[in-house]
């Protein structure tokens, strides 16, 4: 069952296409990263999926009610950590949640229940009558997560909850966002933190106005580069370059000083033939490693190949 | 109604955790409750010099002409205090109204405002109403400390009759609300375009001119606040209030706020 069920979504301003042709489908219970440069239009989308602006063409599903027609529902079942906090400075922790417990809908003891569950979960409890104001980036941040998650929705959309945070409140960022997903809440985690979206997403997708490339971190590794073998031997690579070059299955070879890079489609079963083979002729392996990239390189692949085939060059900016 | 009230529990729990906010509430009222007291007494105490009853007595204020040149010198000074009163809907309703929706767009609070299921009528509705309480309760307030004043310490009771007319009293207790009304929907469309309280008081400072004019008119005689005057007046302030609150309603939707608000 799919959380969010996104065809053909459309936003324009003016003449400016903020985000074109958006089609999606998130598993419920999963987090999908959403990434992409600034100003790609991940802001617009998310303000679309959370009801709070209308798109111009297309349909959405978000926890099973229908964008533009049922907007209401839609508020009431998700939760959203924006760009920024967003807190009121003046009031204490538990005044701000408090706030946001009733809006939501919750009253009297299940409101008080939901600000102490959350403020006890993120670590601000003995700070709960303090004023906001007075807290670092990092409890705000997490203030403002608590305040998305007070009742309870199916799907949280999580702008950046990162960015601009110390490595350690990023860690209990990050952890708490595993958690949420043990507990089956589908998460829509817009973030620029790649090592984050790989370590904590079941599927990605690459966004520049219009959505590039959709997968699991690891298929997307492989799907832009293939799959292969880095053999490392004693002396020049080079020398082994043909004996690699024979094998039936090898897709191509690369020797670089000490190195064999050997493209194969299925390295798990074709490993063991390579090695042989290498080694009867007469190569000393020290290494065989798996060919390795980052989800970066994959993102900056898939960025920089839309931004060449672009006929201006020009990047479009999204209004904030 | 139950989401008005719980904007309108915040906004007011705001409203006391900021000094300088509070300050400017309350200290308008204040003076304006205080200084006619001392006013009135001072006037009713001391005489007035011959050279200043002549310069008192030039002034073409119809409402005062039968006063005797004592009773003027009160009944002048009385009569100006009294439309300033009408100054207090203007400046309460819009120095919180400055802080709460201008504040809430600066500290970027009105997105996960936005997000929850509230209605954005209701939302202004508990923001107008924030603003407006304060300022109509201080006014009405303030004015019947004036009255009070007035009618303890008139020099006769002609100088009480010339300033609390019945054109004075549907300004005070009917114009009040609308004003502060107004006040509030000017500063709901000034959001739109500002980004800081402060810039925002001060459009609302334009806001007073119209009343500074009702006060030189008064003083030189081109206006009297009658009974037929204050009730046109009124009239035409709802209009005015409607035509402003129309187009508030449609400033203040979540697709434009978030898409068109600088």
């Amino acid at each position: 069952m799919n959380a969010i069920e996104i065809s053909r979504l459309t936003r324009v301003f003016g003449e400016r296409v903020a985000v074109q042709d958006l089609t999606l489908a998130i598993p419920a219970g999963s987090v999908f990263g959403f990434l992409g440069p600034n100003g790609a239009g991940k802001t617009t989308t998310v303000r679309m999926l959370a009801a709070l602006i209308a798109p111009s063409s297309g349909s959405a599903l978000v926890a099973g009610h229908e964008l533009g027609k049922e907007n209401e529902q839609i508020r009431r079942a998700v939760g959203i950590l924006t760009e920024t906090p967003g807190l009121y400075d003046r009031l204490s922790a538990r005044q701000n949640l408090l706030f946001f417990a009733r809006l939501y809908g919750l009253d009297g003891q299940k409101a008080e229940g939901q600000v102490e569950r959350y403020l006890r979960m993120l670590d601000l409890w003995e700070r709960r009558n303090d004023r906001v104001g007075g807290f670092s980036k990092g409890m705000r941040q997490k203030l403002a997560i608590a305040r998305a998650l007070l009742h309870e929705p199916e799907v949280v959309f999580l702008d950046e909850p990162t960015s601009g945070l110390d490595p350690e409140a990023a860690r209990t960022v990050r952890q708490f966002i595993a958690e949420l997903r043990s507990e089956g809440r589908t998460i829509f985690l817009t973030t620029h933190n790649l090592h984050e979206a790989d370590e904590l997403c079941d599927q990605v997708g690459v966004f520049r106005t219009r959505l590039l490339r959709v997968d699991t971190p690891a298929n997307l590794r492989v799907g832009m580069f293939g799959r292969g073998t880095v053999v490392r031997v004693v002396g020049e690579a080079e020398h082994w370059l043909e004996t690699a070059r024979a094998l039936p299955f090898v897709g191509g070879v690369v020797a670089n000083k000490d190195s064999l890079t050997v493209r194969l489609n299925d390295p798990d079963y074709q490993n063991p033939m390579l090695i042989r083979a290498l080694i009867t002729a007469g190569a000393q392996v020290r290494y065989v490693e798996a060919i390795s990239h980052s989800l970066e390189e994959v993102y900056l692949g898939l960025i920089d190949g839309q931004a060449q085939t672009k006929p201006d060059g020009q990047l479009q900016e999204e209004r904030k | 109604m139950r989401n008005v009230l719980i904007v309108l529990k915040k906004e007011w729990l705001e409203i006391t955790r900021q000094r300088s906010l509070l300050l400017g509430v309350t200290l308008p009222p204040l003076i304006f409750s205080l200084l006619p007291i001392v006013l009135m007494i001072i006037t009713g105490k001391v005489p007035v010099a011959a050279t200043r009853i002549n310069t008192i007595s030039a002034l073409p204020i119809p409402s005062l002409a039968h006063l005797s040149p004592d009773e003027l010198a009160q009944g002048v000074v009385a009569l100006q205090f009294s439309v300033l009163y009408l100054i207090l809907p203007v400046i309460i309703p819009s120095v919180i109204a400055a802080y709460s929706i201008v504040g809430e767009k600066s500290n970027r609070t009105l997105e996960p405002l936005l997000a929850t299921p509230v209605k954005t009528w209701e939302l202004l509705v508990g923001k107008c109403i924030a603003a407006i309480l304060p300022a109509v309760i201080a006014t009405w307030l303030s004015g019947v400390i004036f009255i009070g004043a007035l009618s303890t310490f008139s020099i006769s009771p002609r100088v009480f009759t010339a300033v609390v007319t019945p054109g004075w009293l549907v300004a005070l207790f009917l114009w009040t609300p609308v004003i502060s009304l107004l006040a509030v929907a000017f500063m709901t469309a000034v959001s739109a375009r500002v980004n800081d309280p402060r810039t925002a008081e001060q459009f609302s400072a334009w806001f007073v001119v119209p009343f500074l004019i009702l006060f030189l008119g008064q003083m030189f005689g081109i206006i009297v606040l009658g009974i037929f005057f204050s009730l046109l007046a009124l009239l035409v302030l709802i209009v005015l209030t409607f035509a402003a609150f129309w187009v508030v309603t449609r400033l203040f939707q979540r697709e434009v706020i978030l898409t068109r608000w600088k």
